[in-house]
């Protein structure tokens, strides 16, 4: 067995390749996949070994071996229980012996309450009909723009001129994961899906290769604090143009993409220095105020002529409700709230854990304060971070989102285990790494397959259940929340999300 | 149309098939002095020893229906005595006459006899058909020790499977190596060594002069004055084409019956194949018989098509060997020896890699010893003058393969878009 | 005719195609007695690696194929479904048909007492799709016409 263990650096392993060596045939299926250095194979002793302290637990060996001789499981902690300093101890233990605030990645994975679990759906009962979204026609079709206050039709014409609108046929989009932090095959499989889905994919703070401009229509372009990538032919691609002042994994913080992820295609798209640190800073340096916030908007419609919505993203903080009257009122068409258990590829523990709000709670407050200051209108609401299933979607657009992004789920579609090791760049699913083999093994045929059937079971899923409430269009649903109501939530809890209690 | 194809062996079978493939109605007729149906001349030394036995599928070139599902009319155990190329017409050893309208000469070659004494001996034999090695087989109780003479393809494997029977073996070679045109002194080492631990003793640079005995032959007696007991003799030191048959009829002959690129002799309704045939060596870049069965399977089937009148040109052939002496197995092809071509050699244990290479960056020829799994890959490079500029240097890797191709010609070769 | 198409964008390096050739070509077709308690077959695909690129090869069923040509006495012929084959009962192992190969992809198996074993790729004759392609995780080897 390799010598491997380095007590200066040793902090338990976190898990255990268990390996049924009698079903273990040495075929060194799992050596070659372990991008992680913790699988080996020994040819004089003719055996498969594991290193567990470099082991992630992202299952990629278990996956592939073909008698499913492993399995990969949780280590016990091997100190003694202490209710108060669990999980602490190697916490403390990694900053003192690196010396170095751990980064992680993926969304925040602490025991905070979730909202969605504490919400119920409506459904109709003899005095109003449901509907069979197999028999009646469910309208799923989503306009994401400024709307009017009111139309003017005459002479049978629409005589209103309208705001540019993003037209969605399910209310579900690719949220922001830049190319850099994917590999170039995830983004392939996101643009085919989106472009069969009728929706869209953002293209996150990164640029956009040029391979990708084909799916034209159906891309949301992202401007950031760094400005990565973005000039004229970028913005035009682009659907819309989301200006991203920040991220709910790391609220208040720029994006760092380590210098060994900068490869060549990647500089060239970043417009960046190959193999140089892609720094974005934590705010943007010309918006310091709503008015600053408003130039940009405006710069950036003035560059597009007006054809294009203009989006904000911001993380759920504590003055969301404010900040979103002040994003609306400085010109935005769609503002995105991105909940405190977003994903990100690479955030500082820290931040990740402890910054934020909930999105639940957050897009209760915005679309509440929006309606009481009379400007709902005029902007559209996409809810972001942390959307696990069909009825979270529901759920956030009954509370008042007009669509929501997702980013992990699309992950997990095409095979992420949330092994949270997107900052290493060695991921062994083949999403988040720029390393030409490791990227290989995401086949952008499978897996936009695999995006297209998540889509089409969410959306009838959700049609499933507006025909059970009694509602054939996302339109009838939006800002519902007579159609939800809190279990094991407190008064307070409930008067913020706007919902009665079960039973009210 | 009537076919009449002189030989039953490797060309004639293949013409055989190939005119089938196209042509039901032809009449064809096979001609050969072997009474057998056609068979495999490289297990002749197995055959020798009893390894296969002629009851043994493993030992023919096909099945033994094969003339009459592909309707052909054999005429086996008769010579082909003359050719009236002018009447179209051959003349059997009985008398007999056939007429034709395509003519294949498939006749392979015959041993060389080496300018030695005594070679009427009892005990001094020859391996190039199956009466031979049945000559040989029945008397090879008689044979303790036994001499071969010359360390070519047929002389070092007769060698190694009468050592393995328990006979002590000497094999004397004229040159300083065995297997001389098909290796390098190198490559000829694995073989040498190989030879001397299954017990042969190998007498290089030295050749028989006479061989001596009452009725059966005693002693063999070297050049160089040495003598050596024994009680057989193996003589096989190569083959000549059999162009008798074609030079008597007024065909231009030279060492063997001279085609041009479609098959064809100097008369245009006669054709040849095989070991008789002098075609185009596409490395030398001359005309010359390569006795090989790989290119006899080719030249058939290009004569024969030519024969039907479609214009199928041969792009001609180079010298290929396939051999395993005991544990020691070689591919070699080409041009294996000179100083004039850059030579890439590794030696690695028991690996020998060796690439000759001409000033355009064409492949030339190579020895691969014991690793020889890609060594077709190196033969199809050959064959279509592929520039290796840019792969060279992963010619001595034990492990090249596809891997170090360019990508965009590797997907379109394995996915058949380019041959 | 359908062949076994490589794509070497989406290999993965997993040798899962050498493994289901294994276990096709096995005895008792069992993926744990092939390994360990049956004389172990030799896989008639070759997964290649040398960073980035990886890909999995094996006989490309050429039309004028130069193994047969070459082969001495007729083991390695056409079968009835038009895929090259060697028969393993007549094969003496004399590996000319290796020395034609233009792909490289004909094995030595020398385990036999007397004769040597071409061994290539079949095809899989007893099923509908080849074993490697059903076994490829990523779908680097597809099998479709040519």
């Amino acid at each position: 067995m390799k010598w491997m263990k380095n007590l200066k650096t040793y902090v338990p392993p976190s898990f255990v390749v268990e390996r049924d060596d009698y079903r273990c045939i040495r075929c060194k299926a799992c050596v070659e996949q372990c991008s992680f250095d913790a699988t080996f194979y020994d040819e004089d002793e003719d055996r498969v070994w594991n290193w567990d302290a470099n082991c992630v637990g992202c299952d990629r060996c278990a996956a592939i071996c073909p008698t499913e001789a492993i399995t990969v499981r949780r280590a016990d902690p091997t100190y003694r229980y202490n209710h108060n300093w669990n999980g602490h101890i190697d916490s403390i233990k990694k900053r003192a012996i690196f010396g170095g605030t751990p980064v992680v990645s993926m969304g925040n994975d602490r025991p905070y309450p979730i909202y969605w679990d504490h919400m119920l759906l409506n459904a109709s009962q003899v005095t109003n009909p449901s509907i069979d979204p197999l028999r009646e026609p469910m309208e799923l079709k989503t306009f994401l723009g400024r709307k009017p206050d009111s139309l003017d039709i005459s002479d049978d014409a629409l005589k209103t001129k309208l705001a540019p609108q993003l037209e969605l046929e399910i209310p579900i989009m690719f949220a922001a994961m830049s190319y850099g932090a994917l590999s170039y095959n995830v983004i392939e499989a996101l643009g085919r899906a989106a472009k069969e889905m009728g929706t869209y994919y953002n293209s996150g703070e990164g640029g956009l290769n040029k391979d990708h401009y084909k799916f034209k229509g159906n891309i949301i372009v992202q401007v950031a604090s760094g400005r990565f990538g973005v000039h004229k032919d970028y913005l035009d691609v682009g659907s819309a143009i989301e200006i991203k002042i920040g991220q709910g994994a790391k609220p208040g913080i720029g994006g760092h993409l380590p210098g060994e992820k900068v490869s060549e295609t990647i500089s060239e798209t970043r417009m960046m220095p190959q193999g140089s640190d892609a720094l974005s800073p934590a705010p943007h340096h010309d918006v310091y105020s709503i008015e600053d916030l408003r130039q940009l908007i405006y710069a950036l419609k003035e560059a597009t002529e007006y054809k294009k919505p203009v989006a904000v993203k911001i993380a759920c903080v504590h003055n969301v409700a404010a900040i979103s009257s002040g994003i609306a009122r400085a010109g935005a068409d769609i503002i995105v709230l991105d909940g405190f258990k977003g994903g990100t590829g690479a955030s500082p523990q820290v931040i990740r854990d402890n910054i934020g709000l909930p999105l639940e709670v957050s897009l209760a407050v915005v679309d509440e304060r929006l309606r009481q200051e009379g400007i709902r209108q005029y902007v559209s609401i996409v809810a972001s971070g942390g959307i696990r299933n069909s009825m979270d979607v529901v759920k956030a657009i009954a509370l008042g989102a007009d669509a929501v992004y997702i980013g992990t789920a699309a992950l997990i579609a095409i095979g992420c285990t949330m092994c949270q090791q997107c900052h290493t760049g060695k991921c062994a699913w083949g999403i988040s790494t720029q390393d030409p083999h490791l990227s290989k093994r995401v086949n952008p045929d499978i897996s936009s397959k695999r995006l297209i059937n998540l889509l089409e079971v969410w959306a009838l899923e959700i049609k499933e259940t507006m025909g059970a409430m009694g509602i054939n269009s996302i339109e009838s649903l939006r800002g519902n929340r007579l159609n939800l109501r809190g279990v094991g939530l407190n008064e307070k809890e409930l008067e913020i999300l706007g919902i009665l209690p079960a039973g009210e | 149309m009537k076919i009449v194809i002189v030989g039953n062996s490797t060309a004639a079978v293949n013409a055989v098939e190939a005119i089938r493939e196209r042509d039901k109605i032809s009449s064809i007729t096979v001609v050969s002095d072997e009474s057998y149906r056609a068979y495999s001349h490289p297990l002749l030394p197995n055959l020798v020893i009893g390894e296969v036995s002629r009851a043994e599928e493993r030992f023919y070139y096909r099945k033994a229906d094969f003339y009459e599902s592909h309707k052909v009319k054999t005429v086996l155990g008769r010579k082909v005595v003359k050719l009236y190329p002018e009447e179209k017409v051959v003349e059997l050893d009985n008398g007999d006459k056939l007429e034709y309208d395509k003519l294949l000469l498939a006749c392979g070659g015959t041993p060389i006899k080496p300018p030695i004494e005594g070679l009427e001996l009892e005990g001094v034999h020859t391996l190039t058909n199956i009466k031979a090695a049945d000559k040989l087989r029945k008397d090879l109780k008689n044979i303790k020790q036994c001499v071969v003479v010359g360390a070519g393809l047929i002389g070092s494997k007769i060698a190694e499977k009468l050592a393995k029977k328990g006979v002590k073996v000497t094999l004397v070679e004229l040159t300083k190596r065995v297997l001389f045109p098909v290796l390098d002194d190198t490559g000829a080492d694995y073989i040498h060594k190989e030879l001397k631990r299954l017990g042969v003793t190998l007498v290089l640079n030295d050749a028989v002069s006479a061989l001596s005995g009452d009725k059966r032959v005693k002693q063999v007696i070297l050049k160089s004055g040495k003598k050596i007991e024994t009680d057989g003799v193996i003589v096989a030191v190569g083959v000549a084409p059999n162009a008798g048959l074609a030079k008597d009829a007024g065909l231009t002959v030279d060492r063997g019956v001279v085609v041009n690129d479609f098959m064809q002799t100097s008369n245009d309704n006669v054709f040849a194949a095989g070991d008789v045939a002098q075609a185009y060596d596409m490395v030398s870049g001359v005309k010359r018989p390569i006795p090989i069965l790989p290119l006899a399977a080719r030249q058939g089937r290009i004569a024969a098509l030519n024969m039907l009148g479609m214009d199928v040109k041969y792009k001609g052939g180079f010298a290929m060997n396939s051999i395993s002496i005991g544990k020691v197995s070689f591919i070699s092809m080409g041009i294996v020896d000179s100083d004039e071509l850059e030579v890439l050699s590794i030696k690695r244990g028991d690996e020998y890699r060796k690439f000759l290479i001409d000033p355009d960056n064409r492949l030339k020829g190579m020895i691969l010893v014991n690793n020889v799994e890609k060594a077709g890959m190196f033969n199809w490079m050959i064959q279509n003058r592929f520039d290796v500029s840019w792969i060279k240097d992963t010619f001595l890797n034990s492990d090249f393969g596809w891997k170090y191709f360019n990508k965009a010609f590797r997907v379109l070769r394995l996915d058949r878009k380019i041959k | 005719m359908k062949i076994v198409k490589i794509k070497e964008d989406n290999c993965i390096f997993c040798h899962l195609c050498e493994v289901a050739c294994v276990v096709e070509h096995s005895q008792s077709k069992d993926i744990i007695k092939a390994f360990k308690r049956e004389e172990r077959p030799i896989a008639r695909c070759t997964v290649e690696f040398n960073y980035p690129i990886s890909l999995s090869v094996m006989c490309r069923h050429c039309d004028d194929a130069p193994c047969i040509e070459a082969c001495q006495n007729g083991s390695m012929h056409r079968d009835e479904r038009g895929y090259v084959v060697v028969n393993e009962e007549t094969c003496v192992g004399c590996w000319m048909c290796i020395m034609a190969c233009p792909y490289g992809v004909i094995k030595r198996d020398t385990r036999r007492e007397v004769w040597g074993l071409s061994t290539k790729c079949d095809a899989c004759p007893e099923r509908d799709i080849p074993a490697c392609v059903d076994a490829c995780p990523n779908e680097a080897l597809i099998y479709e016409e040519l």
